[in-house]
């Protein structure tokens, strides 16, 4: 077990910078998961950690000790890729066994290991198969066992479920919880699926264009994200931002006028610096903070175009006014599904402030 | 349904009527010719003319030996070269990659006359480039062509310079194929490089490289313009006599076209034996 430490890691491809100082300090046996859009140098950041990759710039750790000019082989790591990487021509129980095998490691040893990961993963059926001869889920299975006999201080995973159809991915992100409590080792774990990173994390790292834009528990990135980014990418489906101004101004306070919803305001409560009168700022809104007509602080009336039935909630895709130099502002709008719209009604929805965010037009949250 | 299938043959009709005329039935005749006395007036049907005479002729086996040995020893020299050729081509540290690919391919674009030549003059005794760099070192000239041993050397060496790279091109195709990640996991299970090629390049590349045996191996059985060309016909005194060569000696020289049919067939024949063998022996354990 050990910790990792990333101090202003920097990555560059020839003259393209794509990693811009990075420092994220993952603690002994947390689960950590670095979450954002594809391209935005999540999986290069992982593939650094484990020395694939060389580093441009800074320094990383892992159990305190430097690694940055250390072998990939000898930082105590063990990687799951998102393809499995298996050894297509060799049996489970080689590839399992393949690299210590290679490396000389006493015979009865490797077997225990090998063993031990075949029990704690349940495959102990497989091992005399082929990968082509597995399901997609075996095979991840087989990629995890992989890193297990390593007994590495720290996993990664590199998309592990993306390979994987919906009902197998939810199958194996319990298995890979139950396994974190189980080996209690650190993993750091790199996803495009918000879902996997507030279901499996500790900690979520959100980073966008190869910068970190917050870091922190899966519930505190959702209820008191730092930007707009982090805002709409946390949270399915994601949050409504809606145009606004500021009309005015007072001590604790900020009242918004929102652009596509007939002069609607909304008296927003702030601790920080005030906005200047007149300046552009969007208001957030989550689907679920959708309140009945009265309900909230300002009541706002939209056109629902189609509705979802999911049998727990629905979810009504609506749309107001019409934004400058785009289509009608679309909002969506989850109701229970007891009080379900139909297709093409108006509807009156409540917002409260309280129950909103307010960000600036770089996309920082104003407080 | 019909119609269509009447259409689509229509089409087909003029390659299917040549493709019958110049490669089905002169295969089907050849065969047929093998049974025939060709050397008397009218050809008579003679079961045992032809295929008695193979089984007992010192000039066959003498062929065949020397077709068998180039095989034995050329094929896999040459596919080893082409897989060390092939894996530096797939390095990323090379410059100029796309160079080198051509460069190495070029020899099968060389007209065969045109190299043939070339390689007589390489070694030739007096004024070859060979036999002056082995000067240069203190060693003795080598009259290549004169004796059966270094005569046999200079076809495997040619033939070796003409198809490594060919087959260094296929090999390559196949190197690109194994995903890189799997190379990725064996680094960090700590596998050398030169165990990642013994371990995993060379398995995952099996099948190609058993399919570029088997070429070689029918192209090897088929050989006739190197020593046609280089050792002058076989020469010195048939010590580089191949199948080929003995088949067009007999067939187009002695105008004994029951005799060629019959080593033709033979050629064909050890050619799918050896090559049935070959993959038997590489196949996939199950």
């Amino acid at each position: 077990m050990a910790a990792v430490t990333l101090k202003n890691v920097v990555k560059r491809f020839g003259g393209f910078q794509i990693i811009h100082g990075a420092d994220i300090d993952v603690n002994d046996g947390e689960f950590v998961v670095f979450v954002g859009p594809s391209g935005c140098g999540k999986s290069t950041l992982l593939r650094m950690i484990a020395g694939l990759e060389d580093i441009s710039g800074g320094e990383i750790a892992i159990g305190g000790k430097v690694v940055n000019d250390v072998e990939p082989a000898d930082r105590g790591i063990a990687m799951v890729f998102q393809s499995y990487a298996l050894y297509p021509h060799m049996s489970v129980e080689q590839n399992l066994s393949f690299g210590l095998r290679m490396n000389g490691n006493p015979k009865a040893d490797t077997e225990r290991r090998v063993k031990r990961a075949s029990e704690i993963l349940r495959i102990a059926e497989l091992m005399k198969r082929r990968p082509r001869q597995l399901s997609g889920g075996q095979r991840q299975r087989v990629a995890i066992g992989r890193a297990i006999v390593r007994e590495p201080q720290v996993f990664l995973f590199d998309e592990p479920l993306s390979n994987l159809d919906a009902e197998l991915r939810v199958q194996m992100r319990v298995e890979i919880s139950r396994l974190h409590k189980e080996l209690g080792v650190t993993m750091i774990y790199v996803t495009h699926d918000q879902t996997e990173a507030m279901t499996l994390a500790d900690r979520i790292v959100v980073l966008n264009a190869g910068n970190i834009e917050q870091i922190g528990a899966p519930l505190d990135l959702y209820d008191d994200p730092a930007n707009r980014f982090v805002a709409g990418f946390v949270g399915s489906p994601k949050m409504n931002f809606m145009a606004a101004k500021v009309v005015g101004n007072d001590d604790d306070a900020a009242v918004i006028e929102l652009a596509n919803h007939g002069g609607a305001r909304l008296r927003k409560p702030l601790s920080g610096a005030r906005p200047a009168v007149g300046a552009d700022v969007v208001l957030g809104v989550r689907p679920e903070h959708f309140f009945e007509a009265g309900e909230g602080d300002c009541d706002i009336a939209v056109k629902a175009d189609v509705a979802e039935h999911l049998g727990s909630v629905s979810y009504v895709y609506a749309s107001a006014g019409t934004n400058v130099g785009a289509g009608p502002e679309e909002l969506i709008i989850e109701r229970e599904a007891s009080r379900q719209r139909a297709n093409g009604d108006h509807m009156v929805v409540s917002i409260k402030a309280g129950r909103s965010l307010l960000f600036d037009g770089t996309g920082a949250r104003i407080r | 349904m019909r119609y269509q299938n009447a259409t689509a043959y229509r089409f087909l009709a003029p390659y299917l009527l040549i493709f019958s005329i110049f490669w089905l039935w002169p295969i089907i005749n050849s065969f047929l010719i093998s049974f025939q006395a060709t050397r008397t007036v009218p050809w008579r049907f003679a079961p045992t003319f032809n295929w008695g005479r193979l089984i007992g002729d010192p000039a066959f086996f003498n062929a065949l030996k020397n077709t068998l040995l180039i095989l034995v020893i050329q094929v896999p020299v040459m596919i080893t070269l082409a897989i060390v050729m092939a894996v530096l081509l797939n390095s990323p540290l090379l410059k100029a990659r796309g160079l080198y690919r051509f460069a190495f391919f070029a020899p099968v674009v060389v007209g065969e006359v045109a190299y043939s030549a070339v390689f007589r003059l390489l070694f030739n005794l007096d004024y070859g480039i060979i036999n002056k760099l082995l000067n240069s070192v203190g060693l003795p000239r080598i009259d290549w062509f004169s004796n059966v041993t270094p005569a046999m050397a200079v076809i495997m060496i040619a033939v070796t310079w003409r198809w490594a790279g060919y087959n260094a091109i296929i090999l390559l195709a196949g190197l690109q194929s194994i995903p890189q990640d799997v190379y990725e996991a064996a680094t960090l299970d700590r596998v050398s490089k030169l165990k990642q090629f013994f371990y995993i390049t060379l398995p995952l590349l099996k099948p190609i490289i058993v399919f570029c045996a088997v070429l070689s191996i029918i192209g090897t059985m088929q050989l006739f313009t190197e020593p046609f060309l280089i050792t002058e016909r076989g020469g010195p005194g048939g010590g580089t006599e191949t199948l080929g060569l003995l088949l067009y000696r007999q067939g187009f020289r002695s105008l004994n076209f029951g005799y060629a049919s019959a080593i033709a067939y033979t050629m064909a024949g050890l050619a799918i034996a050896i090559s049935l063998v070959q993959l038997w022996l590489t196949r996939d354990p199950k």
